[in-house]
């Protein structure tokens, strides 16, 4: 039950979905967690939507954010498509599988399982946000012989240090498997995948962060491209409600993407967590049939 | 690159705009539960679906075609970095965007549709 669950007039709730889907875009962009991690669970507590409704909007806020975000990102050449590219042949098959268990939890009437499961995995996000590193450059680490044959290296200019950085890749094999898992994740709620992706490629390839945060943001559309076309195509994108938020959450990601660089740091991170926190522990309660 | 990503959004967003619109125009009086708990798009998930109400104006078929570019707006993002991996003699990585397309094309229109 939520608490708009007796109905407000369309109109009313368009402008509200609108409203917190800029506020979600704004905090989302600025955390780089995402709009969706916010969005899904207010959808579902406030607004009275189904768990599958809520998933299937998820999708819509990351395909929003990554196409607002993802533009100055390429411009820069932190973007690194081609280690990108190379992911995405793991992630693809595993945000296929995820959105295909969604759709089969859903027909099953097993929501519960999935409001359990998506509290579990705003729990993760949280010490994995946390342990994101703050080191400016990784050390170097010889890259493997599929990284040399596919040319999965680089370099980028750093504006902070004033000079050309160059990277090259590592540990191709486990950060695939690792791919794979976000991929699942990402697929199954549309959320939780960037947070995982921007560890493998900082712990597992050894990328530079800045790289790993704009090459994960291209990643993160196209694996979230995988899970909404199943979920669009499987009919659980409702537009009444995704419209809204893609509109919300482009205009908060692109002001908090542009506007607003110096406010993406670590205290920004440490308030939202609680938030993201309480969110999880909601949906874990609801899932178990508690008030 | 970035051309394809402030397109494809931005067409998503205006056709998205327009419906939403044009849905709240159409439907006064109706509730947010009422929205919630119906999908007015469920009809338009076929390529002769979309197409017949497309060509009738149907609000639904508009809101499903924003939300078909939002989806494919990546997917060309895969078929833009394929087209630079071919020109450069890259067989291998040519080879791994073809793949990757497929399979989001093979979630869109061969998944999705089946376990509807």
């Amino acid at each position: 039950m939520g608490w708009l669950w007796g109905g407000v007039d369309l109109a009313l709730f368009v402008v509200l979905l609108i409203l917190l889907a800029i506020a979600a875009g704004l905090v989302g962009s600025l955390t780089g967690l995402g709009g969706g991690v916010v969005v899904i669970p207010l959808l579902v507590i406030f607004f009275g939507a189904s768990i599958s409704v809520a998933i299937g909007t998820g999708f819509v806020t990351i395909l929003a954010t990554s196409s607002a975000t993802g533009a100055a990102y390429v411009r820069d050449r932190l973007s690194d498509i081609r280690i990108g590219m190379f992911l995405e042949i793991a992630t693809v098959p595993g945000a296929l599988i995820g959105a295909t268990a969604t759709v089969f939890l859903t027909h099953a009437n097993l929501q519960s399982a999935l409001l359990i499961a998506l509290g579990a995995v705003l729990f993760a996000i949280i010490p994995g946000s946390l342990a994101r590193r703050h080191i400016e450059l990784p050390p170097d680490v010889p890259s493997d012989a599929r990284a040399q044959r596919l040319g999965l290296a680089g370099e980028y200019h750093d504006g902070a240090l004033g000079r050309e950085v160059p990277y090259r890749a590592a540990r191709t094999s486990p950060a695939l498997g690792v791919m794979f898992g976000a991929g699942v994740v990402s697929g199954m709620f549309g959320i939780g995948g960037g947070v995982f992706k921007v560890l493998a490629l900082e712990r597992f390839l050894n990328l530079p962060m800045k790289v790993a945060t704009a090459t994960s943001n291209f990643m993160i559309g196209v694996t979230a491209a995988a899970g909404a076309g199943v979920m669009l195509s499987a009919g659980y994108v409702n537009p009444i409600v995704a419209a809204p938020v893609a509109i919300g959450t482009s205009l908060g990601a692109y002001v908090g993407s542009r506007l607003l660089p110096g406010l993406r740091n670590r205290t920004v991170r440490l308030l939202f967590l609680p938030v993201i926190a309480a969110l999880a522990i909601e949906m874990v309660l609801r899932g178990f049939g508690l008030p | 690159m970035t051309y394809v990503l402030r397109l494809g959004l931005g067409l998503a967003l205006v056709v998205l705009a327009g419906g939403i619109i044009a849905y709240i125009v159409e439907n006064p009086g109706v509730s947010s539960s009422t929205v919630l708990s119906s999908n007015p798009i469920l009809g338009y998930l076929s390529f002769p679906g979309l197409a017949s109400g497309l060509a009738s104006g149907s609000v639904g078929a508009i809101l499903t075609l924003g939300l078909i570019v939002l989806v494919a707006t990546p997917i060309v993002r895969v078929v833009s970095g394929m087209y630079y991996f071919r020109k450069g003699g890259e067989r291998e990585m040519t080879a791994i965007s073809f793949t990757v397309l497929v399979l989001l094309l093979l979630g869109l229109l061969v998944i999705g549709p089946y376990i509807r």
